[in-house]
């Protein structure tokens, strides 16, 4: 008998091992065709898959429902950049870099600059991106993550102004995928936040009669580069839960586990443990609230079944005690360098 | 015209015009002499750090870092050609990215003439090395994503010797790999492996890309002017460089597929 066949319903088989050793005692017992037969179950049958090892508590990957995977940040690598950071969570991989220009500011606001976050995800990351303009996914998460740090409000545009109504700095924070597997904006937060944290401007002055800004050269000694008055106590950070199956709770879902999710949850907290913006998706339901913690679960009860109020209020609680493990990481890094 | 193409709404816009900002030259050291390279021999190039399969989303991949050009590549297929008339020959298709923080100046997120001038470069460095002949109606991807870019002579040499290691790893048929090295006339010498600097105060600039098992030259891409003799001399020098490129590549696939190999048995 085919695994295949009989796996096709959820009540198929209990256990993931189950699949895999009727799989091989079917012909060859060697690991390769083991490896091969689970993979083949994986592919067409990715729910079962999941919904398999979740009943043992722990996830394909080897983690546990509520694990996380290890951060890895590496910053300042890029020299044609103002600042970069690259950061591995997991296997996904995100590279963001700070460059610096000088603008006219607008007529409304003559003394602040600019802040334009961005995010590709190119289709070298995964095969589910095609090359091209941004892909809707790669729109989502870059007006996702403009409204997070813009509305962490952790670095004031008037100090980006170089001679008001003249001349101001726009920073360019650019990030850029290089392996996708899942979670990709808890990665470009942390990636953009400490990209920010390594950005070194140059000292301006705008000379009134040319109407020109000259700087001083990032390698003079004279004048160094001056880094950007951020706000340490609210650098955000961003935590993603999946729920899957109505009772499982998946902390830093993989891009495996991304489109068998009911719903996805991300929950950003700032460097003083308050919340910003929570955002929730689900199928065909999706919105995000400005609003602080409790006016936000409070509003999602009507929305959702109390099943998955008790899962957003598990979710909060979770990210709480996660974010001071990633918020020493971040500050380690910015402290060594 | 400029405010209207600018904005693009597919992405957070920044205002309509801003400008790479511009320092006071005095400040800054006095700019190396022309006639002597510094820090290095005219024939040293630099060292390579190449690290295979770093992208786990891909077939093959590999990553390639030569002092400050840094180059990611990945590699998916052969997978069915989409939108294209049946073919007997498997299709061979490189894109080309620059990150916008990859240069001096920040590159817009836009596609330009150098991305493709340096995609078809790679591509042709890379064609006679792959068998599609075993590959009808199969397409092969290759991406590299330049992260950070030291002269678009090393970005094509650099490209051409991930893009082959990624396709070794991706366990797809090749007549052997392909390596590539760079060399620059500034005077009468020849430097190999130029940076940025020493490409723009050259003469010229040669590409060399070579299969150093067979002995067989892939592609040359000249540019600037150099006299015949010296052509030669600087495609020899380069050949005898890439040779020793190629013991490099294949030292880190072997260390891959071991590695590999390691995990596979204690899984």
């Amino acid at each position: 008998m085919s695994p295949c066949s009989q796996g096709g319903g959820p009540g198929g088989m209990a256990l993931p091992s189950t699949a895999i050793n009727i799989a091989s005692t079917s012909s060859l017992s060697s690991t390769q065709n083991e490896d091969l037969k689970a993979a083949i179950f994986q592919r067409l049958h990715p729910r079962v898959y999941l919904e398999r090892f979740l009943a043992e508590n722990v996830r394909p990957d080897g983690r546990l429902e509520e694990e996380w995977r290890d951060i890895d940040i590496n910053v300042g690598s890029i020299s044609t950049a103002n600042g970069s950071a690259l950061i591995r969570m997991g296997k996904t991989t995100i590279v963001c870099g700070v460059k610096a220009e000088i603008a006219e500011p607008e007529l409304d606001h003559p003394n602040e600059g600019f802040f334009v976050p961005n995010i590709d995800l190119p289709a070298i990351c995964s095969s589910k991106f095609k090359p091209g303009p941004p892909s809707e996914e790669a729109q989502i998460l870059s007006e996702r993550l403009n409204d997070v740090l813009v509305g962490s409000s952790m670095l004031p545009l008037s100090s980006l102004c170089i001679h008001p109504g003249k001349s101001v700095w726009v920073l360019y924070v650019d990030a850029t995928c290089i392996n996708y597997d899942g979670n990709a904006f808890d990665a470009a937060v942390l990636a953009m936040v400490s990209a920010l944290r390594d950005t070194l401007l140059p000292q301006a002055a705008y000379d009134e009669i040319t109407g020109r800004t000259i700087c001083s050269p990032p390698t003079s000694k004279s004048k160094p580069g001056v880094g950007l008055q951020l706000d340490e106590s609210r650098l955000p950070i961003g935590l993603s839960f999946g729920l899957f199956g109505g009772k499982h709770v998946i902390a830093d879902p993989t891009s495996f586990e991304e489109p068998l999710l009911d719903t996805s949850i991300s929950v950003v907290i700032d460097g003083r443990g308050s919340f910003l913006p929570l955002i929730k998706s689900a199928s065909g339901f999706s919105r995000s609230t400005k609003e602080d913690m409790e006016v936000d679960s409070s509003q999602q009860k009507h929305a959702t079944t109390t099943n998955q109020d008790d899962a957003l209020l598990k979710c909060i609680a979770l990210a709480k005690t996660r974010h001071q493990v990633v918020r020493e990481c971040v500050y380690t890094v910015g402290d060594s360098s | 015209m400029a405010a209207l193409t600018s904005f693009d709404r597919r992405r957070v816009n920044g205002p309509e015009e801003s400008f790479t900002p511009v320092f006071d030259l005095e400040d800054s050291p006095p700019s190396t002499k022309p006639g002597k390279r510094v820090g290095r021999q005219p024939t040293d190039t630099r060292s390579i750090f190449l690290q295979p399969g770093l992208i786990s989303q891909a077939n093959g991949s590999a990553y390639i870092e030569t002092e400050r050009t840094k180059i990611a590549c990945a590699v998916y297929g052969p997978r069915q050609s989409k939108n294209t008339s049946y073919s007997e020959q498997g299709r061979l298709n490189v894109e080309v990215k620059f990150t916008p923080f990859s240069c001096t100046r920040r590159r817009a997120p836009i596609r330009d003439a150098e991305d493709r001038s340096l995609a078809v470069a790679i591509h042709q460095a890379l064609l006679s090395s792959i068998r599609l002949e075993l590959l009808p109606k199969s397409t092969i991807d290759i991406f590299l994503m330049i992260i950070e870019a030291d002269g678009i002579e090393g970005c094509v040499a650099s490209g051409a010797i991930a893009a082959s290691t990624a396709l070794a790893v991706a366990g797809i048929e090749m007549l052997g790999l392909v390596t590539s090295c760079t060399a620059c006339i500034t005077g009468d010498e020849i430097w190999l492996d130029p940076t940025e600097e020493e490409a723009r105060t050259s003469n010229g600039t040669l590409v060399l890309s070579c299969m150093p098992a067979l002995g067989t030259v892939t592609s040359v891409w000249q540019n600037g002017k150099m006299e015949t003799s010296q052509a030669i001399t600087s495609m020899e020098a380069c050949e005898e460089r890439c040779t020793e490129i190629h013991s490099v590549v294949a030292q880190a696939l072997l260390e891959h597929a071991n590695k590999n190999d390691d995990t596979s048995n204690l899984s």
